[in-house]
């Protein structure tokens, strides 16, 4: 519970660079960045507040301002919709309805609905739901995360006591299951038909960052303080379960990337550690991690790194979600640069399998010569 | 933990045996009976909290608490008990004859006063003020003191020294029982406006209790500002016309009135703070109870009923969710059999594989078939509706046009029939409302239900719910109109007061005319310019619920028919589906064109009373833009295979490039 206090104290800013899942959030250029789920399109949010949306399909980048976008700490582009983005701001959720065809670079700030709640701020966490009908949102500060119907701005409270507020949340891609990580050494995993919860105790720390696999039935999460990745499995999601969020009793260590020495190129280096953020690709065979302090995501089952230009630190994460030929990890420099690194491979059921139905890789397996690619 | 028992209980409605077309009353029925036993098990609670709270006294908290928890097992609280029980059964008699699944919207201040004074209503605020002067006079009677009796002994004077002591009038408990029906009154009066009749559906799936425990802080806070509110003007009316049932009581019961004590309707009288902690304790208690009556039958009414695809046995057939669609059950049966639609489609494979599944001799695929044609039937009525308004609104622009001297023009199509007198084109170009005969006196209320779907039996407001009750209002209004085209409101005028004076229930088509000839000749201005588009135009979507459920329904069936449908039942009918969906995201789109429609829908406070019917359309929008998008992702490029018109083939393009 000192964590919920300490919380409390912080000014906003602290909290959301805190609590963020960009590593430098307060230092650094790009502060959140997010795919668009159907389309090459990706937003990112800048240090100075602004917003600018990326398409491979038209050198126009539209940037975004608004007199409440302060202190951007996520955004989420809304499924099954051309142009809908959510951003996280400081006091509020801002919705912006973008035109998709429009040519202007400036979208007036009447584009954006404005999604607030007393007492809901700042906003640090979003997750469409994948049936992009509702659009959850937290924060560390109030104990409810709210369930918005964003066309008539509605929202119902999902009131939990105990834990404080919710610091990240994350939608299973099968839309059945919610993870909502709390400040203190707790964190919950919502059923999204009934809206009831089960609520998981960490020993050490909160829960840093969490995803899922493409079916929705296991979920990975780190822990603050502990350089591993526990596995949580989930019954298989058979439908109106009425209430039951049917998760087993214990989480499985799957990884331990606690400091190893690596033979690189470059000589031996010693990598590992905590955990910052990590992100599943849609076919569920690559999982990409950000190891707090260290200059290199990896990547099991098939371990490799990715390093950066000299100094460059990566800030944050994400996978294209409909990437064709394999996968595409998209990484934000400290130095504001963003690469894109192409995956290509077969996946192991078969290329163009229904995203729903990907198999679940074995983690931890037998680690295999480290791949290596240099930026 | 308790309230879970009210669970199995429902169980005996989805389990018992049934007779043919009894599914109706036993869904409500049980909930129904659920929301009044618990609303009657609370009040002992909310009971005791008032005894305590009334017997207020900071400085011996000892002897407070000792003394309300002693008063609490006495044979008169627990009559009055008894008593309030019966008054929540009858408030909830009276939630369930006027609740409504599509809201009445009254599009302007008149229509709001026709409703106010129709008979339907006046009975429901006569009986709300009765039973408030029930509770409050339970309220002084359990407060004790010095509310308690309506004739007390006179204060003896010192100078005369009667032998026969006289019984002299406890103002302050008329106080106390006027207040009572005033606050009923006045519960009724904003039970109307706020159209708190209407069942509102959530917009997640929640246990009930959860649900009751996410209502309750925000009912607390309600009832203790509205009673403040309600207490204000209580005091106010009786200051300026306290005198009257005060005289009335004193002479028919023979009291007097103590010289001694203050009378109340004076500025000293009512500043007595002891009198309004306590009134307004009992307004807080009063609206509290009849609150959680309320809220309890929402949330029972509302909650999501598991309707079975296939008949387990023969006789079953009726209780069938394809066979309930396509009948015409009470709406809220059918607002319920969509929303179990909706849950199906999406959550639940084994369901959906029974929409998909054909049937066993034949092989026919009754229940795909059944369930589209309905959710499509339902969208084209809505696509019908909504040309039928945008043509009216053509019309109503190009009529709006003339100059100043053209005042009265008779109605030229029937979409504008109604409303026209109300608007003149000179004062107001842009407002002239299309849609506004739809919540106009006469759209008579063609669906309704014995259950009390909007049950106001006037035949001025029934909500619009088919394009059938548009044509039919003109016919009646014509006449109306010729009449002022005359110039006769003069000569009808005292022939109308005189029918409201006599037979007000029978005859209330005239009263409204009057009310519109007065309207005519006096009060231009303000009620003219309160009569508001943005309530016609809610009043065309205030069944968009319905459409909201077929569109999900229909669209997560046919985006999981790509993997789950074996026998390709839903190809067939994938064609029409996307050509209803595109004609009415073409006519939908087109609607919010239009000169006087708001983009963007009205901030909602978080109150208890749900306005969410105001925003329907805005929400419409999306799920219809929602709906597409998961057909056309889905089936990506196969759609060019499907055949629809060049113009759909085009949209359908654009849907797949993501750009619309």
């Amino acid at each position: 519970q000192l964590s919920v206090l300490l919380s409390l104290q912080l000014t906003s800013e602290d909290m959301i660079a805190a609590f963020s899942q960009a590593v430098d959030w307060a230092g650094c250029t790009v502060r959140a960045f997010a795919w668009h789920p159907h389309t090459n399109k990706f937003a990112v949010a800048l240090l100075d507040d602004s917003i600018r949306v990326y398409n491979s399909n038209s050198a126009t980048v539209p940037s975004l301002k608004h007199r409440l976008q302060r202190n951007v700490a996520a955004m989420a582009w809304k499924p099954l919709c051309a142009s809908i983005l959510a951003v996280a701001c400081q006091s509020c959720v801002l919705v912006w309805h973008l035109d998709p065809t429009s040519l202007s670079t400036r979208p007036s700030s009447g584009c954006a609905q404005v999604l607030s709640c007393p007492g809901h701020s700042p906003v640090t966490s979003l997750a469409w739901a994948p049936s992009g009908e509702r659009l959850l949102s937290a924060s560390p500060v109030d104990t409810a995360m709210l369930v918005w119907d964003v066309s008539t701005e509605t929202c119902v409270q999902l009131q939990w006591f105990g834990g404080g507020g919710v610091t990240y949340l994350a939608w299973s891609p099968d839309g059945s299951k919610v993870l909502a990580a709390t400040p203190s050494a707790v964190f919950r995993v919502w059923e999204a038909q009934m809206w009831t919860c089960e609520r998981w105790p960490t020993i050490r720390g909160r829960c840093q960052t969490g995803c899922w696999s493409p079916d929705g039935s296991r979920l990975l999460f780190t822990v603050l303080g502990e350089s591993v990745i526990y596995s949580l499995s989930f019954s298989e999601y058979r439908g109106e379960m009425q209430g039951q969020v049917g998760g087993s009793k214990t989480a499985s260590i799957v990884a331990d990337l606690s400091e190893t020495t690596f033979e690189t190129l470059y000589g031996e280096e010693r990598i590992g550690g905590e955990v910052h953020s990590m992100v599943w690709d849609p076919t569920g065979e690559r999982l990409a991690v950000i190891i707090r302090g260290e200059a290199c995501p990896l990547f099991p089952p098939h371990s490799g790194f990715v390093r950066g230009e000299r100094g460059a630190r990566p800030q944050l994460i994400s996978f294209h979600p409909c990437f064709p030929q394999g996968a595409l990890l998209t990484v934000c420099w400290s130095s504001g640069k963003i690469s894109h690194i192409p995956f290509f491979f077969v996946g192991a059921l078969e290329p163009h399998a229904s995203p729903r139905r990907s198999p679940v890789p074995v983690l931890g397996s037998v680690r295999e010569q480290p791949l290596f690619s240099e930026l | 933990g308790a309230w879970a028992a009210a669970g199995p209980l429902r169980g005996h409605w989805a389990g018992g045996s049934r007779s043919p077309h009894a599914v109706s009353p036993q869904v409500l029925g049980w909930r129904v009976a659920a929301a009044i036993t618990w609303s009657v098990l609370l009040l002992p609670i909310c009971t005791a909290a008032f005894i305590i709270l009334s017997g207020l006294d900071p400085f011996h908290p000892v002897r407070w608490i000792s003394n309300s928890f002693n008063d609490l097992y006495t044979s008169y609280v627990i009559f009055c008990i008894f008593l309030m029980s019966m008054v929540i059964i009858i408030i909830s008699i009276f939630n369930i004859e006027f609740y409504a699944v599509v809201p009445s919207i009254p599009c302007s201040r008149l229509a709001l006063i026709g409703k106010i004074i129709h008979p339907q209503q006046v009975i429901h605020s006569f009986v709300h003020a009765i039973m408030g002067m029930l509770v409050t006079w339970c309220a002084t009677v359990m407060t004790k003191g010095r509310f308690q009796f309506l004739a007390v002994s006179c204060t003896p004077s010192e100078g005369l020294e009667d032998a026969v002591p006289q019984m002299c009038l406890n103002e302050y408990h008329l106080f106390f029982l006027l207040s009572g029906a005033f606050l009923g009154y006045s519960y009724s009066l904003f039970y109307l406006i706020n159209n708190m009749n209407y069942l509102p559906f959530p917009i997640i799936q929640q246990y009930k209790y959860l649900r009751f425990r996410r209502s309750l802080p925000l009912l607390i806070k309600h009832s203790c500002v509205e009673s403040l509110h309600f207490v204000r003007n209580f005091c106010v009316t009786y200051y300026f016309f306290g005198y009257i049932p005060k005289v009335w009581i004193c002479t028919t019961m023979d009291l007097h009135t103590d010289g001694k004590l203050h009378p109340l309707d004076t500025l000293s009288g009512l500043l007595d703070l002891s009198l309004f902690y306590h009134t307004w304790l009992s307004g807080v208690f009063l609206l509290m109870t009849w609150y959680i009556a309320w809220l309890l039958f929402k949330i029972y009414a509302t909650e999501s009923h598991h309707f079975p695809i296939q008949p387990t046995f023969a006789q079953e057939t009726d209780q069938c969710l394809p066979k309930i669609l396509n009948s015409n059950p009470p709406l809220l049966i059918k607002f319920l059999a969509l929303q179990d639609l909706m849950l199906l489609s999406q959550y639940s494979p084994v369901r959906r594989q029974e929409v998909f599944s054909l049937s066993q001799p034949g092989g026919h695929p009754h229940n795909w078939t059944a369930i589209s044609r309905e959710c499509l039937s339902l969208l084209s009525d809505l696509t019908q509706r909504l040309i039928a308004q945008q043509e009216a609104a053509a019309a109503a622009n190009g009529r709006a046009k003339p100059p100043v001297g053209e005042l009265k023009v008779p109605p030229q199509t029937p979409g504008i029939a109604s409303m026209s007198p109300l608007v003149k084109p000179s004062l107001m170009p842009v407002k002239t409302s299309p849609g506004s005969d739809v919540g106009s006196p006469f759209s008579s209320p063609a669906l309704n239900y014995k259950m009390g779907v909007v049950d106001i039996k006037s035949p001025w407001h029934g909500p619009v719910q088919s394009p059938h009750v548009m044509r039919r209002g003109p016919k009646l209004w014509t006449s109306v109109s010729d009449q002022q085209m005359n110039g006769s409101h003069h000569e009808s005028f005292p022939v109308l007061s005189a029918a409201r004076t006599g037979t007000e229930a029978v005859q209330p088509r005239f009263i409204y005319t009057w009310l519109q000839n007065k309207q005519e000749q006096c009060t231009q201005n303000i009620l003219v310019s309160s009569q508001h588009p943005e309530a016609s135009i809610q009043a065309v979507f205030s069944d968009a619920q319905m459409h909201i459920w077929a569109l999900e329904g229909l669209s997560h069936l046919v985006a999981a028919s790509f993997t789950e449908d074996q026998f390709g039942v839903v190809q067939t009918t994938l064609p029409a589906i996307l050509n209803t969906l595109l004609t009415l995201q073409e006519v939908v789109d087109r609607h919010f064109k239009l000169p006087h429609v708001s983009s963007k829908p009205p901030r909602i406070s978080g109150s208890l009373v749900d306005t969410s019917y105001k925003t329907l359309r805005f929400a419409l929008r999306a799920s219809l833009k929602t709906a597409l998008y998961r057909i056309t992702t889905v089936f990506g490029e196969h759609l060019n295979a499907v055949q629809v018109s060049t113009e759909h083939k085009k949209r359908l393009q654009q849907f797949l490039e993501y750009k619309e």
